[in-house]
């Protein structure tokens, strides 16, 4: 890249020099252009074009008003498409069919699932590693988690204690990327069933790996515990990706039995004091 | 398919034309020059300069020895198509909506917008095909707006030049005279079928051998006109305002184009606004098929003369020019199971 002063703004895209075209023995052409691409990054491009004569036999007044001069605005540029006035667009797909709503909302369903997915994989993220797992369930834990974080003093500064740096600051009290405690209000819960009714041996893994696998993926669940005992108090709270995808759970698990109970699911309201997590 | 994406213009389309070979492609825009490109390769032709604000409307006589355009700028311009000079102008009392050829190409209509204090009027001149600099000034026959009628937005003609069947602002379609202007039958076609307020017939294509037509209008219907009866013979329901319909030759289908009004398009999302040109089986009445590709309301499409492919303009100030694939020509309805489906509902 040159580091000479610009002359004009507007040439500033045209740093790259003009395509190179070589001519191959064989009869095919080597095209090497240099462009930037979308991460700002300069790329190569090296083309090989076989150039091929298609004769095609069309009305003679159609091949006569093909050697017609150009004029207007084209009066000065050569024969062949102009890039400026004329590309190819992206593919498009015309299905013919009395049913093409319905396989476009399928198609539209199935991108649905595909980014509900993607965010799933994003809102698990493991303060230590920076993987997609709980930072409890870490397995650098014992290796990393040793030195504190960079944002652990400051935490534990905000919470209005600062003697001790290392001091456990509860998740409920620390600060939010947005500088603030966030507090239970705050929270979007409407994706949030609250699901009851359930057997006291029935755990996290059992409601997201057994009970609600089929829902799509989950972005927390949690059962409420008797503080003391840790025993379940036979309730819990379980936050989907979509409101949508919740409301299918609702449906399809209200009154079914589960481990000898029969389970009642219901929206989480935003009054309903939220379990600690 | 792979559309070819035309950018020539620099505001929205207004009409799309091919040639009768299909070979040349004519677009005018709200910018002041029209376009003509060759449509097997999106090349363009040249540009057609003169005119001093938006243009309507194009159309080309059957050899491609002329075109013609009307602007907004209250000009008639008849262009030599093979050298792009501006061979005549006609002034207009108020902008002009829509020009068309007669099939043999020896007649114009012009439709006079009915601003500016000026009524309504379809113009027709008789076109000099020898010397097309030396043009009659006086048209050889006006069609005043009928007095308890409204305004005429689009006209086109018949077989052999017989009729002009004119769309009007109030929903109503009404055949024409050729010869002296006498109006010979009228008809609501839409306003009828649904329940919208804005009824403005918004485009009419006729079929390939011009015994029936198609209309599209504002009210989200579209519905398929025979010339001799003057019936409805089909209707076509869509749910936006619908700027443009056309007959594909071929095939059984009719193309549908339009999309939410262009004064809320900002408001909703793209996949809201329902920008696709739509395919409808051309008897029975379905829908089959949409193309996505403008991100603004479609204001105009034409259909290739072989069937062979489609043109739409949008909003957006794109021209795609689309080729249809070879699943396009293998499609048909199947009627049997159509048949039982419509039982089933009974």
């Amino acid at each position: 890249m040159s580091t000479s002063v610009i002359g004009s703004w507007a040439d500033v895209g045209d740093e790259f020099s003009a395509p190179d075209i070589t001519t191959n023995p064989d009869g095919t052409k080597t095209v090497i252009t240099f462009r930037t691409n979308q991460d700002g990054k300069k790329v190569k491009i090296t083309q090989k074009i076989r150039e091929v004569k298609v004769q095609e036999f069309v009305h003679p007044l159609i091949a006569q008003r093909k050697n017609w001069k150009k004029y207007g605005k084209e009066i000065n540029t050569p024969p062949g498409p102009d890039t400026s006035t004329t590309q190819l667009g992206e593919k498009v797909e015309l299905k013919l069919g009395t049913q093409w709503k319905q396989a476009e909302k399928e198609e539209e369903e199935a991108k649905e699932q595909n980014r509900a997915s993607k965010i799933s994989i994003q809102t698990i993220r493991c303060r230590t590693c920076g993987g997609d797992h709980y930072t409890s369930k870490c397995p650098f834990k014992d290796t990393l988690g040793a030195a504190p974080s960079a944002s652990a003093p400051a935490e534990a500064e905000s919470a209005g204690d600062g003697n001790a740096p290392g001091k456990y600051v509860p998740r409920h009290m620390r600060m939010g990327p947005d500088g603030k405690i966030p507090s239970r209000e705050d929270r979007d819960d409407s994706t949030t069933l609250k699901v009851s009714q359930l057997n006291s041996f029935v755990d996290e893994d059992m409601l997201r790996n057994e009970l609600l696998a089929r829902f799509g993926p989950l972005q927390r669940v949690t059962i409420v515990r008797n503080r003391e005992t840790g025993e379940s108090r036979g309730f819990a709270y379980v936050s989907f990706i979509t409101e949508e995808m919740a409301q299918r759970a609702l449906d399809a698990l209200n009154g079914k039995g589960y481990h000898s109970l029969i389970l009642h699911l219901e929206w989480s309201k935003k009054k309903t004091t939220a379990p600690p997590s | 398919m792979r559309p070819i994406k035309l950018m020539g213009h620099e505001r929205s389309l207004t009409q799309v034309k091919y040639n009768r070979e299909g070979d040349l492609l004519f677009s005018v825009a709200k910018d002041n020059a029209a376009s003509i490109w060759y449509s097997s390769n999106g090349e363009r032709l040249g540009t057609l300069e003169g005119h001093q604000g938006v243009i309507w409307s194009i159309d080309v006589d059957p050899e491609t020895h002329l075109c013609a355009t009307g602007g907004g700028d209250l000009a008639i311009k008849l262009w030599e198509v093979s050298t792009g000079k501006c061979v005549f102008t006609w002034d207009s009392p108020s902008p002009v909506r829509r020009v068309a050829f007669s099939p043999d190409g020896s007649k114009l209509l012009a439709i006079a917008d009915q601003v500016m204090g000026h009524i309504g009027t379809i113009s027709v001149y008789n076109i000099n095909h020898e010397q097309p600099s030396d043009q009659s000034v006086e048209p050889s026959l006006v069609i005043e707006t009928p007095e308890e009628g409204a305004k005429a937005t689009v006209a086109g003609w018949s077989a052999n030049g017989e009729f002009i069947i004119a769309g009007h602002d109030d929903g109503y379609v009404t055949k024409f005279d050729a010869t002296n202007g006498e109006l010979l039958d009228t008809l609501q076609a839409h306003g009828v079928y649904t329940e919208e307020k804005i009824v403005t017939v918004t485009d009419i294509q006729f079929a390939e051998d011009r015994s029936y037509f198609i209309t599209s209008s504002k009210d989200k219907c579209s519905t398929l006109i025979d010339v001799d009866t003057f019936d409805i013979l089909k209707v076509y329901k869509a749910d936006a305002p619908m700027n443009t319909a056309a007959i594909t030759p071929v095939k059984d289908f009719v193309i549908l184009g339009g999309g939410q009004e262009a004064r809320n398009v900002t408001t909703t999302a793209e996949s809201q606004g329902k920008f696709e040109a739509r395919f409808y089986h051309k008897i029975f009445e379905d829908e089959i098929g949409r193309v996505k590709g403008h991100f603004g309301p479609l204001n105009t499409v034409a259909v290739h003369p072989d069937g062979t492919g489609y043109s739409s303009g949008g909003e957006d100030g794109f021209i795609r020019v689309h080729q249809f694939d070879k699943s396009y020509f293998e499609f048909y309805v199947d009627a049997a199971e159509r048949t039982d489906k419509s039982a089933e509902k009974i």
